[in-house]
């Protein structure tokens, strides 16, 4: 008889909870007139979370049945939580959108197929701009909506560059030779570092890459590393930025963003998107102005780059996939008075053509001397050429990053560096 | 322990500052939690050392915006629940491995321990999977089924068993209490100290808890305290001011729970240790 | 005969809840990754491959520089942890030492700080204008300052640092707890004989501790091979990082795992194939680490008894 007492308590020891909650939280059944809650996963607070959120308050005010929940995550956390529930096949707890980097899209859709909403019917591409849409092409499909645009600028305090006597003229179309060369002048006159950095960061490489047209892979998605001139160049670049006296070494993002905030370094040169976080810093308001991205000393190479920048997907088991789908149908691809708001509000540039003729795009903006900001880079962003990120950019990045260190250090040669890169590169791929 | 004078050791002068300097070096990073919490974002980057007057600001914020009550009650239920659970099968299981020891048990009790070495992050995705055809995802109980089904505690309650007197369950035994009734008037009352121990750690272990909940847990609403704190500082814009607080509060559960129960706490380490 | 028999049986009741939620919590997704490791998996894509992955494994600089990184972390940090530990419970076992609580609890205090919480703060205290660096250069230690956490030596010196901090009190605590419960009489047979304390603790309280020592190093060998939260924390934070610390020296095996799965082309089967590879290197050790301290056992056991046999 107890023997039986200790099997049951057991028993409903382990069983009882499961089934409690099993049917606690089970799927409400979507109601095609009821209330409706879209649900959204993206990061940072600053930028793409309140751009979700007035963008749900406009489709609130036109369709009252529909809320959104807007989760707030950073976004290695995002990541790792929806790559963890699409590979176990499950549809519970899956967002309607997730924001999703640029670099990664072609990945989740090629390596969970059928979790990502083919959008291609649902909307006119030719709306927003080449470099965007072509993130989310895989096999004839659309499977990423373009949002932000990450055009690069080199982005500089006016009062400080003039304490060691340099203009916005000496900025103007230079390569990243020369930016150094001024980093070294700058640090010699003033005894200031002139950019901060995490070396340890490998976005100024794709930066440097994508301003030359090259990747780490060829249009095809093979590897591209050895005979890869503008990478050889954007690591002997790396090379002096690492070395050099004129970088303030930091690590991560908030020693990054407080080293400018705090008028520590007058340079930073990265996406558009960085302009929130400079105007954090309400005191440098009319100080700061832009300069088109340094270029590399390689054929081919322009003054214009993309950095980073997201795109929304649309999850096929998300509840509301259709009500996602017309929620982005009348925001992010029509409201062109929407991206006006958000470029004044968080200076979120977005790539919906017919959105960047508006008056707040050609408004000078009193933050950068009173310049017109946005329409300078939106003209940049044009020219920015078109890569093939394909489905390895991170693990690419590792091996670069793996290998440079004996470079710097002068205990191996370009060469040999680009040799291990390269079969590291090839064995992630295996 | 024997009391008797020994002769005086001129090295105790020594034993002193170096006692000292570890107890300044353990204790200044509290100091620095709580000073951190009085004080702006910008002041504790910049290691300011004197007491501020942004503890209010920090605390509203903390509670307004972060909402640090709910995770609060979250990893305090969290950690109730594990612990009881816990505690009550691991110590029976240790129990029945230690009492009724034969071959097959003690094969099975190896294998136990080998599992200890099994990487967690290895586990994650046929876990999560595994919750998910549970239905558990987003569900407290999803943490609290996967911690309380603890090898090292097992190991911790048997390590601690091992020099019962097997003759005190002997003489229930012939007074005709079955083993159940054994187990648990006679032997669980006679290791109070073993299994305050084993909550006190069970307690921190859930309370400090954060690559399984992280991936479990999927709303704000269901966030524990660690998750709070982590999500507080990869923010693109960390107040460390706010961090700070959350820190202390975070921790305070914690030291109280082992202020109060320090004296059974070292008491059933010792237990678990005899020889 | 039959009611032991009987009895023993009971036995396995006690054992099934337990049993029961570690088959489905633990086996069952041991078992299942041992599947991945021969399967090409990349998020819900999977392909049979055998051992490829295994082979992969031989040629993966990640996995070695991974594997390099955890046993440079491993080596350095629990020896002087253990060590520090036994010190600080050797001197706190005196009787005659004032304020024994305070330090006690001083030293154990960290170890209630979540891994969460001790990283944020000691990231922050060497930041490059953190309080570390501030100190030195007021004190004239330092004229500029260093930059912690960018080259990998002083990086892993932090983590290092860090480690100890938080784990140091806890494991003195079950030396304290070994060394309390050492019988008095030991100690006075061996006074008698002209014994130092000094002596004491080598000839005594050492060989006495042997099975809690065994047990800390097995222990911290297997936590600290799965080190995870620390060093993902201390890296993290750059949303470009393509490194985890500089140089790498944060990656360590379960970060890598934890990077083969979210951060680069979702590769759940390697994955699972280097964890099981740390399986086994933890097995390995820990055999190792019982063998060793099972010789050295029999040859103690005859010094004590040669001791004990002097004392009376």
């Amino acid at each position: 008889m107890k023997k039986l007492l200790i099997i049951m308590v057991a028993a409903i020891l382990t069983v009882a909870p499961i089934f409690a909650n099993g049917a606690k939280e089970a799927a409400p059944v979507a109601d095609d007139n009821g209330p409706k809650t879209i649900t959204v996963w993206c990061w940072d607070p600053a930028f793409n979370i309140p751009v979700m959120e007035e963008a749900g308050r406009r489709y609130t005010e036109a369709h009252p049945e529909v809320t959104f929940n807007i989760v707030e995550m950073a976004k290695a956390d995002v990541e790792q939580k929806i790559q963890t529930i699409l590979a176990s096949g499950t549809k519970d707890g899956l967002p309607d959108i997730c924001l999703v980097e640029d670099y990664n899209v072609q990945k989740y859709v090629t390596y969970y197929p059928g979790s990502f909403v083919d959008l291609s019917d649902d909307f006119n591409f030719d709306d927003f701009s080449d470099y965007k849409t072509s993130i989310g092409s895989v096999d004839g499909g659309q499977y990423s909506f373009p949002f932000d645009s990450g055009v690069a600028g080199l982005f500089y305090r006016t009062d400080m560059l003039k304490e060691a006597g340099i203009t916005a003229a000496d900025l103007e179309n230079i390569t990243w030779d020369e930016f150094c060369d001024l980093g070294e002048k700058y640090t010699a006159k003033t005894g200031k570092f002139f950019l901060a950095g995490d070396p340890s960061d490998g976005g100024f490489f794709r930066m440097m890459l994508q301003s030359s047209g090259k990747w780490y892979f060829d249009e095809d998605g093979n590897v591209d590393v050895k005979n890869n001139e503008a990478l050889a160049k954007a690591i002997e670049i790396y090379k002096r930025m690492y070395n050099e006296s004129f970088r303030k070494p930091t690590s991560g993002w908030t020693e990054w963003v407080s080293a400018i905030n705090t008028g520590d370094v007058p340079t930073i040169t990265t996406g558009i998107w960085i302009m929130g976080s400079i105007r954090q810093a309400e005191d440098q308001s009319g100080l700061w102005d832009v300069a088109p991205v340094p270029r590399l000393d390689v054929p081919g190479s322009v003054n214009a780059s993309n950095l980073g920048g997201s795109s929304w997907c649309v999850l096929e088991n998300g509840q509301q996939k259709n009500e996602a789908i017309e929620f982005l149908q009348e925001t992010f691809a029509s409201d062109a008075d929407f991206y006006q708001t958000i470029l004044v509000n968080q200076g979120a540039v977005g790539s919906y053509k017919a959105a960047i003729t508006g008056s707040a795009y050609s408004a000078n903006n009193e933050f950068f001397s009173n310049k017109p900001i946005f329409e300078t880079m939106g003209q940049w962003s044009t020219q920015i050429p078109m890569v093939n990120v394909g489905l390895f950019t991170y693990d690419a990045d590792a091996a670069v990053m793996a290998n440079v260190q004996d470079y710097y250090d002068g205990k191996a040669t370009l060469e040999e560096t680009l040799d291990k890169i390269d079969s590291q590169l090839r064995n992630a791929m295996l | 322990m024997d009391t008797r004078k020994k002769p005086r050791r001129p090295g105790m002068i020594i034993v002193y500052i170096v006692l000292s300097i570890a107890s300044i070096f353990s204790l200044f990073p509290f100091l620095w939690i709580v000073v951190g919490s009085t004080n702006t974002s910008t002041d504790v980057i910049q290691g300011k050392m004197t007491f501020g007057n942004q503890w209010s600001t920090n605390i509203t914020k903390l509670f307004g915006n972060a909402n640090m009550s709910t995770a609060l009650m979250n990893s305090l239920k969290i950690a109730l629940f594990t612990v009881i659970l816990t505690l009550l099968i691991t110590s029976m299981a240790a129990y029945g491995f230690q009492m009724y020891k034969t071959k097959r048990k003690e094969k099975l009790y190896s294998f136990f321990l080998l599992t200890m070495m099994v990487p967690f992050a290895s586990l994650m995705i046929p876990l999560f999977k595994l919750i998910a055809t549970l239905h558990l995802i987003n569900s407290v109980w999803a943490i609290i089924l996967v911690s309380s089904a603890s090898v090292f505690m097992v190991f911790f309650f048997r390590q601690s068993f091992v020099n019962y007197p097997s003759d005190v369950l002997e003489a229930a035994r012939v007074d005709g209490a079955n083993e159940v009734m054994t187990f648990f008037r006679i032997f669980v009352p006679s290791m109070k100290s073993t299994y305050a121990a084993a909550a006190i750690y069970t307690f921190m272990t859930s309370w400090n808890n954060y690559l399984w909940p992280l991936i479990v847990l999927q709303t704000n609403e269901k966030q524990t305290t660690t998750l709070l704190i982590s999500s507080l500082s990869s923010a693109y814009t960390p107040d460390y001011g706010v961090i700070m607080s959350g820190i202390s509060i975070a921790t305070l559960p914690v030291i109280i729970i082992f202020f109060a129960f320090q004296r059974q706490f070292v008491e059933g380490m010792l237990g678990s240790v005899k020889q | 005969m039959a009611t032991e028999l009987k009895r023993k049986k009971v036995g396995w009741y006690f054992i099934t809840p337990v049993g029961i939620l570690l088959g489905i919590f633990l086996l069952y997704p041991i078992f299942y990754s041992l599947y991945l490791t021969l399967t090409s998996t990349r998020g819900t894509l999977t392909q049979f491959t055998g051992l490829a992955n295994y082979r992969k494994l031989f040629s993966d600089p990640s996995f070695f520089k991974a594997l390099k990184n955890t046993f440079r972390i491993l080596f350095l940090q629990v020896p002087l942890m253990l060590v520090l530990a036994l010190i600080f419970a050797a001197m706190l076992n005196s009787k005659k030492l004032k304020f024994r609580g305070f330090f006690r609890t001083a030293i154990f205090l960290p170890s209630v700080t979540s891994l969460i919480a001790y990283t944020i703060l000691f990231k922050m205290l060497f930041a490059y204008d953190g309080l570390v660096n501030s100190t030195l250069i007021k004190i004239h230690l330092l004229d500029a300052p260093i930059a912690w956490m960018q080259a990998p030596g002083t990086a892993t010196f932090v983590l290092i640092l860090a480690m100890i901090w938080r784990w140091t009190g806890y494991n003195m605590i079950f030396y304290l707890s070994a060394m309390q419960n050492i019988s008095g009489d030991l100690y006075e047979a061996a006074s008698i004989d002209g014994a130092s304390s000094s002596q004491g603790f080598f000839k005594i309280t050492l060989p006495l501790l042997k099975p809690m020592i065994l047990f800390t190093t097995v222990m911290s060998t297997i936590g600290t091979l799965q080190l995870f939260d620390e060093p993902m924390n201390f890296s993290a934070g750059g949303t470009t990082a393509s490194m985890v610390g500089p140089d790498n020296c944060f990656l360590t095996l379960s970060v890598y795992i934890y990077n083969l799965c979210f951060k680069y082309t979702p590769k759940f089967g390697y994955a699972a194939t280097v964890s099981y590879a740390i399986l086994i290197i933890v097995a390995i050790l820990t055999i190792i680490q019982f063998r060793v301290s099972e010789d050295s056992d029999v040859r103690l056991e005859r010094k004590m008894a040669k001791a004990i046999k002097r004392g009376n």
